[in-house]
């Protein structure tokens, strides 16, 4: 029997990954000189293409949400950007260069660089990779109605309190005077 | 036996979101708590001279070829606020403005001073893009070990007299405030204020 995922996980999945990056795309877009600040704190794209490297990280965030609600096709899409920005905290994580801003959620929520965000990320992409399933056929009832929209909505809480728990560790750190 | 289960599955739903919403609000919770005591101003590094003594002296000429003295007694009863940037740190970039509206705020009473070390050039292209000009901007790196740097942004607080008032690596608009806050209330950091505060209970 090959390995498929039930429509409604799919769909939950999908739903989930689509709003984490949507938000993303928003926070950037909300403050765009933040982000290219951001973005050239990583020192992985030149000064010259910075502009453009911001709007084409935004489009496709965009481009990817929205398509990743219509198809599970679009999930390999979402992996990809999901590793570029893993590989670009990675790189500087290895770089040693920990405290420029991630950059992740906007200025607001200025986060170092750590290893956990790698972590978190490494989750993302295997609920990314599970989303490249095949979709198994089932007809959906009322009650996946709640199965999807609960489950998004859980998936968002969960992420914004591992983001949490992530912004405030150097802060504990900071007060055990480590 | 179906609408058992149906039943239980929406209750459990509701259950687990409810958790999730108060684990989530549990860590904004403890977010704002650190903001609360960690704000701790600006952190203080050791190196350099301590809050109380007088800074070192300088006497340089700016990026601009204007002499500019730093340390001693204030000709103009002017207190110095003295920033450590670089062009390549993103984070002074946004501080820049923020500096630069305290020292307007404070007009007459602060002098706002930019150091850096490196080459002049990069310095006057950085200085003339982000509209510096009207304020000193020395480059030297003796300065800087005088002062103990070691993370940027980096700002020292004297008085009129040349006494370090605060100092410290400053990220936020409140950790530079934050600074004035320690002169005007002649504490050097919320660690120190923390400390009596819990002495004289």
């Amino acid at each position: 029997m090959a390995l498929t995922l039930d429509p409604a996980l799919s769909l939950a999945l999908r739903g989930g990954l689509a709003l984490l990056l949507a938000a993303a795309a928003w926070h950037k877009l909300r403050d765009l000189t933040a982000f290219r600040a951001a973005l050239a704190g990583y020192q992985l794209v030149p000064e010259r293409a910075l502009r453009v490297a911001a709007c084409v990280l935004i489009a496709a965030e965009l481009a990817t949400a929205s398509a990743l609600v219509l198809s599970s096709r679009a999930a390999g899409a979402a992996v990809t950007l999901l590793a570029l920005y893993t590989g670009a905290v990675a790189l500087n994580l290895a770089r040693g260069r920990r405290e420029i801003d991630c950059g992740c959620f906007g200025p607001a929520a200025r986060q170092p660089l750590s290893f956990a965000l790698v972590v978190r990320n490494l989750g993302l992409i295997a609920l990314g990779l599970v989303c490249a399933l095949p979709v198994a056929a089932r007809a959906l009832v009322l009650l996946d109605g709640l199965t999807i929209a609960a489950g998004i909505a859980l998936g968002a809480l969960l992420h914004g309190a591992i983001n949490g728990l992530i912004a405030n560790a150097p802060r504990l750190r900071a007060l055990r005077g480590v | 036996m179906e609408q058992a289960l149906l039943v239980s599955n929406v209750l459990l739903w509701i259950a687990v979101l409810a958790l999730g919403a108060l684990v989530f609000a549990l860590v904004r919770q403890i977010g704002v708590l650190y903001e609360r005591v960690a704000p701790a101003g600006a952190l203080m590094l050791a190196g350099g001279p301590r809050v109380g003594e007088p800074a070192p002296r300088f006497s340089l000429d700016d990026v601009l070829g204007r002499a500019t003295l730093l340390g001693g007694d204030d000709p103009e009863r002017r207190e110095t606020l003295l920033l450590f940037v670089s062009p390549t740190c993103p984070v002074c970039k946004t501080l820049l403005p923020v500096a630069k509206s305290l020292a307007a705020r404070e007009s007459g009473r602060v002098r706002l001073v930019f150091a850096s070390d490196g080459q002049a050039e990069d310095h006057v292209a950085f200085l003339r893009k982000h509209a510096l000009d009207a304020y000193p901007y020395v480059v030297s790196t003796e300065l800087g070990l005088a002062h103990g740097v070691g993370k940027l942004p980096h700002a020292v607080l004297w008085d009129a007299r040349g006494i370090v008032r605060a100092k410290g690596l400053v990220n936020s608009r409140e950790h530079l405030e934050s600074l004035f806050e320690a002169l005007d209330h002649g504490v050097a950091s919320i660690q120190e204020f923390v400390a009596r505060a819990g002495g004289s209970r």
